[in-house]
């Protein structure tokens, strides 16, 4: 009974701390800040300027807290203020479950790929529920792109994750398909990454499209177009509000690199003991720098926006069939 | 404590621009000069927002017209505070080449208060970069008072 006991409480010490320290928390504000620095400095560098600092999404957040806090009369006031606190917190708890590969291996049980395609649409919805509630007509227009970019990005993004857990599962020799995380790294571990996979090519790809899809960079920066709709369903926010809107596009930054470095290239790169955490957290860091410059910050520079259309049709059109065809093959294969 | 909080949140200015009926030479400098690689103002953290609810520094330009003068008197009242006004161009302040048309009323300032005047028509580039940075400082000024105020 006592062990019962001890294990459902170091359980749940485990996850509070996963939730507010490492790797949910403060690890992954800091990092989600640190690579939108990252992203906005490397950007001004490809466009020849000088850039701000690397720590200026620090100094905006600070700067937002002191400011002001102005509700619309004829907004909804509970739901305005209750959607940036949805996302941020939704998206905290995601970051917390997903593990990373030679440091932490995610709360047992909880690192399942059904629970994250439940978690992952949360930054949406609270943009949703933002641009619904504020009353303003740029708002709902918000609204209504963020809700049409997101059907249209699920599909690859359920594809893929399909792919790779059919794959896992078909090599397992179960022949069923295998959702949890921790079991998906542990197979790359003993197989090489899934993205040295030729079958899984395709998949990683769509993935690779997903990632600027979700987060409204580039060609997709359709929902919260500034010159169109005047940055969307944020244009009624001010002050701490904003800066709860800021955080979350932070975390959701790191949430969805950490996702695709998961489901890819966990591997890490010394085994764990004597300090050899510390080198794979770093070399995990690192991996998400790389896959940050080339899916949002070099995409970012090199392309403009598409019409909201376009961009649906883009993903309908090319990202689905790709992570489809890893499906088929992947099932074919088994 | 609450100093040094002033100190590093006043180094985001976020620019927004209200056109007040100005002829566009001002706009295009703002525009296109000011955020060229050139000068880059994103360097100092500022960035353009497209909304008055995020803007903490106001650059108005043109002569208030009477038509548009209601509504920018509406919009500037949607920026949250603390938040400071930069004039730019000669407009703003006594109506420029527009002064004593039939569709100018009075000068910008009987309605809002301009912190800093940036003059020319239009005014260089860089005089328009250094009109940001005093309109920081003053707005940091501004920061430190609401600040302390509300603790
Ligand atoms: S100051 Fe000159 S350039 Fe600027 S808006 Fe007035 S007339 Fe145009």
């Amino acid at each position: 009974m006592t062990n019962v006991l001890t294990g459902i409480l170091t359980n749940s010490l485990q996850a509070v701390f996963a939730m507010l320290i490492f790797p949910g928390g403060l690890f992954v504000l800091a990092l989600g800040l640190f690579l939108k620095g990252v992203d906005r400095k490397v950007l001004a560098r490809l466009q020849r300027r000088v850039g701000p600092p690397l720590y200026q999404p620090v100094l905006d957040i600070l700067k937002l807290a002191t400011k002001e806090t102005l509700i619309p009369d004829t907004a909804n006031e509970g739901a305005f203020q209750l959607a940036p606190v949805l996302g941020l917190t939704g998206m905290l708890v995601t970051a917390a479950l997903l593990p990373i590969g030679g440091v932490w291996n995610g709360v047992t049980g909880l690192g399942d790929l059904l629970i994250l395609l439940y978690l992952l649409p949360i930054p949406a919805m609270g943009l949703m529920l933002a641009g619904g509630s504020s009353s303003s007509p740029y708002g709902a227009l918000g609204f209504s792109r963020e809700m049409c970019m997101m059907f249209a990005y699920e599909m690859p993004l359920i594809a893929s994750f399909l792919a790779v857990a059919v794959r896992v599962g078909g090599a397992g020799g179960s022949g069923g398909s295998l959702l949890s995380l921790p079991a998906i790294m542990d197979y790359q571990y003993l197989h090489g990454p899934l993205l040295f996979d030729p079958v899984m090519l395709p998949a990683a790809l769509a993935l690779l499209l997903f990632i600027p899809g979700t987060m409204g960079s580039g060609l997709f920066d359709i929902p919260e177009a500034e010159p169109e709709v005047i940055e969307g369903p944020l244009l009624e926010y001010s002050g701490p509000l904003l800066a709860a809107f800021h955080l979350m596009s932070a975390v959701k930054l790191v949430v969805v690199l950490e996702l695709a470095v998961a489901l890819f290239f966990p591997n890490p790169l010394v085994a764990t003991g004597d300090g050899g955490v510390m080198v794979n957290l770093l070399w995990h860091i690192c991996k998400c720098l790389v896959l940050l410059m080339v899916s949002v910050t070099c995409f970012r520079a090199a392309t403009g926006r598409l019409r909201l259309d376009q961009g649906f049709s883009f993903f309908v059109k090319y990202t689905s069939p790709l992570a489809l065809a890893s499906l088929g093959l992947a099932f074919l294969l088994r | 404590m609450l100093q040094l909080l002033c100190k590093l949140a006043s180094r985001s200015p976020w620019i927004y621009r209200i056109n007040a009926g100005s002829c566009n030479g001002c706009d295009v400098e703002m525009a296109t000069t000011a955020l060229i690689p050139r000068y880059d103002v994103e360097r100092l953290g500022c960035k353009y927002c497209g909304s008055p609810r995020h803007a903490d520094v106001v650059l108005i330009s043109g002569p208030l017209t009477l038509r548009v003068r209601d509504k920018v008197l509406r919009v500037y009242n949607e920026i949250p505070h603390p938040k400071v006004t930069v004039a730019v161009g000669v407009c703003p302040v006594s109506g420029g080449c527009f002064r004593d048309g039939y569709s100018v009323g009075a000068d910008i300032d009987h309605y809002i208060p301009l912190d800093v005047i940036v003059p020319g028509c239009p005014p260089r580039p860089q005089a328009i970069m250094e009109g940001i940075l005093k309109a920081v400082e003053v707005w940091r000024a501004r920061l430190e008072e609401s600040v302390c105020c509300h603790s």
